[in-house]
């Protein structure tokens, strides 16, 4: 028995020893396992964090300024013919983690490779919005325009056509110059640039690996496929201070690339592990096996994580996540037989299609949200305001529009005014709805109920959760009278959520059957100004389409859990970018 | 005896054809389109499916379905893994290496202490070591393994600072991954001897400590339970009451004579605990964040990756029947009067 126990002793022992990774070498586990390496199909954030580290754009993001960038791959960048077309002069000097050199034609074939294959479920589209106009790979958008009973010779004219636009899209004036030629103009075009899908590929070494050709000779065999099966999806030559090891799968492990053109980055070696189980993390960073963990929420960081030793938790007030949440008002809700606005008519059972075009109800409804609640119990303070559909730091966004708090007396006047005084003494039932498990939307639903129907016992609404698909099926259907939502940036122009939120084609806006000319003349002519020099007055246009939503409230933007990040307390430079996946490049940090 | 090994491994292809027929045959309740997922591999291929089910005969009868899989099967294709994206072989040859390694390491040690504390319990019975292992054995079958496992990471990895999480220190993963370690046969404590370097098969050791722990406290308790009571049935028989009157030593007549023959049930459980182990070590893989064929399984039996989900059943087919080969062979060899004809 003796000789077992001391067996055993020894064998807990001998693990005994302090872990902490090496000073070179950074460990990341994350929630998330990767979806894939190829930048044009990665669209989740696990395989960006890693893909933002290994390929580059032309431009990228600056540090922690969000809505500044700097030159990356190119050196500078002009805009013509009315923002018809972009020109990009190149870094010279720069090298391929397999040693070629980078030119113009890496970068033609980089974009050309998304505009071929637009994977469906990648980033490609808005990419094919701006290049060919096409937002669906050549074959979709072949039987979307010929119908299901083309004949070949008609699918291969319309096939040779788009191949045209993908050709001339992107030109090489000579081996440091690109041109771009767009298919309108975009005033998001260069924002698009910076999204990792546009990350410079290493041609030569891609087509001596079997990807597309870079010609029209295989392109047709490239049309929508899932790039998870190239050979592009686990292996990368790009031009970023960091090259790919392996990804066995699991783990994912990078290594300093000697040849960077840039500065050499601090930390060597990188190991980023997908590890689902959170108690497995937070184990790992109390150990030090872990330089940074992905927390589920600020609860668990209030609750296990700021008692740790040497463990920091980065957080900032400022900081706000690429995106928008708000609760929708339909102005003419669609749909027979509708459950959500009972009997259809103004009579106490129900509510007409049409009972949020009054702008007194949408008052109302305002200050019967507890902003506050949000904020200080849901989120226990750790969240950032929002005064319009906007992320409060990206350009664009005006701080100085008013919120409407919880005010009830107010509510009661304008429910008082509604619909000239009807509202008042008939009542209404409606129905919210959210999404199921989304235990904010959840509140923000049962508040408004709790709120509502304490002002006028005629007032019914019912909360009810429904399945995701169904949600969004319901939304899309324009069915829904009152829906909480949210928005996240596909790139990283405001554009990007004033477009979808608040222009009548927008595609949130055209859920809630939303019009109003004088804003979308607004958003029209600020998507006109597309020249650098144009920016600060496209800017203004959207602080200024804040304040007119204030007063007309198609939504109503509510607080959203500020970002944090967890690490231990001696990696140093972290910062946090909302449209970097990662929050920061692996190359700004490093260990004390 | 080399005969009945030969017969035993014959027996393997008609288990797995047996196996196919049986999943095959429940596969027909699919429709054609869920059974043509297994052969496809992009969205580009999933708007041709009617070409992919006449290609692989799916709106034929069962026979034509059936010989035109298993021909894909006999040339290595298992289909594709939507949730590894990869052949389905690709994810077995990277994660049974992991899987044996982890199972080898738990397998052994809990047999071999379930075994020693059934016989303490047997030898000592009433006595305070018997209470013991019979209050261990009933907490440790009731203790849920992610239970467990959560708590021995918090306390032995979290608290004490010992042992370790994943399959080595992340250094030795790293020069893996770079190749200044080579990989060899995908199990770290090997590869590492392989590589001359047995700090990194100390490692492998320290990381499987948990894991090993965690499945020995839980899984050990059956052995106990077991043997105990086969063990006395045994300790009451006349031969070894002769033994003791002969006046050999009561350790001789404990281990030699009557575990011996207390050990026959001992050998059908633990085959049956080792194929077990290919799906239940799945809380363990997780906790400890290890990639072994349960991180793979379960997710993609919950997403209906079919093509995933037929190929672990083929390949739990095979370690079943590995397992019982062996199983019959240490029947014969631990007990004579079992013949191998």
């Amino acid at each position: 028995m003796k000789k077992y126990l001391f067996a055993t002793v020894a064998l807990v022992a001998f693990g005994a020893a302090l872990a902490a990774t090496p000073k070179d070498t950074y460990v990341y586990m994350q929630n998330a396992v990767f979806d894939s390496l190829d930048p044009v199909q990665a669209y989740d954030g696990a395989s960006i964090g890693v893909i933002e580290n290994i390929y580059e754009t032309l431009y990228s993001f600056k540090r922690d300024v969000p809505g500044e960038y700097e030159p990356t791959l190119a050196t500078s960048y002009e805009v013509k013919d009315g923002g018809l077309t972009y020109i990009y002069h190149l870094r010279k000097g720069v090298k391929f983690h397999s040693g070629n050199p980078m030119t113009c034609r890496d970068v033609e074939y980089s974009i050309e490779r998304i505009l071929v294959t637009m994977p469906g479920d990648s980033g490609a589209w808005f990419y094919g919005d701006a290049l060919t106009g096409y937002g669906n790979d050549a074959l979709t958008e072949a039987k979307k325009a010929l119908g299901e009973n083309a004949s070949q010779e008609e699918i291969d004219k319309f096939l040779d056509a788009y191949w045209e636009k993908i050709d001339n899209s992107v030109v090489c004036d000579d081996l440091y110059t690109v041109r771009f030629n767009l298919a309108g103009p975009d005033v998001a075009f260069f924002a698009k640039m910076l999204f990792t899908a546009a990350g410079v590929v290493d041609s030569k070494w891609a087509i001596e690996h079997g990807a597309w050709s870079g010609t029209k000779d295989d392109w047709k065999d490239w049309i929508g496929v899932d790039l998870r099966t190239g050979y592009l999806h686990n292996h990368a030559s790009g031009t970023g201070p960091y090259q790919l090891v392996k990804w066995d799968g699991k783990n994912i492990v990078a290594k300093a690339f000697d040849g960077y053109w840039g500065e050499k980055p601090a930390i060597k070696n990188v190991l980023v592990q997908a590890v689902e189980e959170e108690a497995t993390r937070l184990e790992a960073l109390r150990r030090g096996d872990a330089d940074r963990v992905d927390v589920n929420d600020w609860a668990t960081v209030n609750a296990k994580v700021k008692q740790m030793d040497g463990v920091k938790v980065w957080s900032d007030p400022d900081w706000s996540p690429a995106g928008a949440h708000v609760v929708f008002f339909n102005f003419n809700v669609q749909g027979e037989n509708n459950p959500y606005i009972g009997s259809g008519k103004l009579d106490g059972n129900g509510i007409p299609r049409d009972f949020f075009s009054d702008l007194n109800v949408r008052k109302a409804f305002a200050y019967s949200l507890d902003q506050d609640a949000i904020f200080n119990d849901i989120y226990e303070g750790n969240a950032a305001w929002y005064t319009m559909a906007l992320p409060p730091t990206w350009p664009g966004y005006d701080p100085d529009i008013p919120i409407r708090k919880l005010d009830l007396d107010k509510a009661e006047e304008y429910f008082k005014k509604a619909w000239d005084g009807q509202v008042w003494e008939k009542g209404f039932r409606l129905t919210i709805t959210y999404n199921a498990g989304n235990t904010v939307r959840q509140a923000v639903a049962e508040m408004i109920k709790a709120n509502v129907e304490s002002i006028n016992p005629k007032f019914k609404i019912d909360v009810v959760p429904l399945q995701w698909s169904d949600y969004l099926k319901a939304a899309r259907a324009k069915s829904l009278p009152i829906w909480p939502l949210g928005w996240g940036a596909d790139y990283a122009d405001p554009d990007n959520f004033i477009h979808p939120f608040y222009h009548s084609e927008g595609s949130l806006a055209k859920r809630q059957n939303f019009k109003d000319p004088e804003f979308d003349k607004l958003i029209d002519y600020a998507r006109t100004l597309v020249r650098p020099d144009q920016q600060e007055e496209r800017y203004a246009i959207y602080k200024k389409i804040g304040r007119m939503a204030y007063d007309v409230l198609p939504n109503v933007p509510y607080p959203r859990q500020s970002p944090f990040i967890v690490t231990r307390d001696n990696l140093e430079g972290v910062y946090y970018n909302s449209m970097i996946s990662g929050a920061f490049y692996w190359k700004d940090i490093s260990k004390k | 005896m080399t005969t009945f090994i030969a017969r035993g491994l014959l027996q393997l292809p008609v288990v797995l054809l047996a196996l196919s027929l049986l999943i095959f045959g429940m596969m027909q309740f699919l429709t054609p389109e869920q059974r043509a997922a297994t052969y496809v591999r992009t969205e580009q291929q999933a708007k041709n499916i009617d070409l992919i089910i006449r290609q692989y005969n799916l709106d034929k009868g069962f026979w034509a379905q059936y010989t035109t899989w298993l021909n894909q099967v006999l040339h290595g294709n298992l289909g594709y893994s939507k949730q590894s994206h990869e052949p389905v072989l690709t994810t077995i040859r990277k994660r049974l290496p992991v899987w044996t390694e982890l199972a080898i390491f738990m397998f052994f040690p809990t047999l071999a202490f379930g075994i020693w504390m059934g016989t303490l319990a047997a030898t000592h019975r009433d006595k305070l070591i018997d209470q013991f292992v019979r209050v261990f054995a009933i907490a440790g079958w009731s203790l849920p393994t992610f239970v467990l496992g959560i708590w021995l990471l918090a306390v032995l990895y979290g608290y004490f600072h010992c042992c370790g999480i994943g399959r080595a220190d992340d250094k030795y993963l790293i020069e893996f991954a770079k190749g200044t370690l080579k990989t060899y046969t995908g199990m770290i404590t090997i590869d590492g001897l392989l590589n001359g370097r047995p700090n990194v098969t100390f490692s492998g050791l320290k990381h499987l400590v948990m894991p090993v722990l965690t499945y020995m406290v839980v899984a050990s308790a059956q052995i106990m339970r077991v043997l105990r009571s086969s063990m006395l049935d045994v300790l009451n028989s006349d031969y070894v009451r002769t033994a003791r009157a002969k006046g050999l030593p009561e350790r001789v007549v404990n281990l030699k004579h009557a575990r011996h023959n207390a050990i026959i049930p001992i050998v059908t459980i633990a085959g049956l605990m080792f194929t077990f182990m290919l799906e239940g070590v799945f809380f363990i893989e997780i906790i400890f964040n290890i990639p072994g064929l349960g991180q793979w399984a379960v997710p993609a039996a919950i997403q209906l990756d079919f093509p995933a989900v037929i190929g672990i059943a083929l390949l739990t087919g095979v370690i079943v029947s590995i397992a019982n080969l062996v199983v019959d062979i240490l029947y014969g060899i631990i007990d004579p009067r079992i013949s191998f004809q």
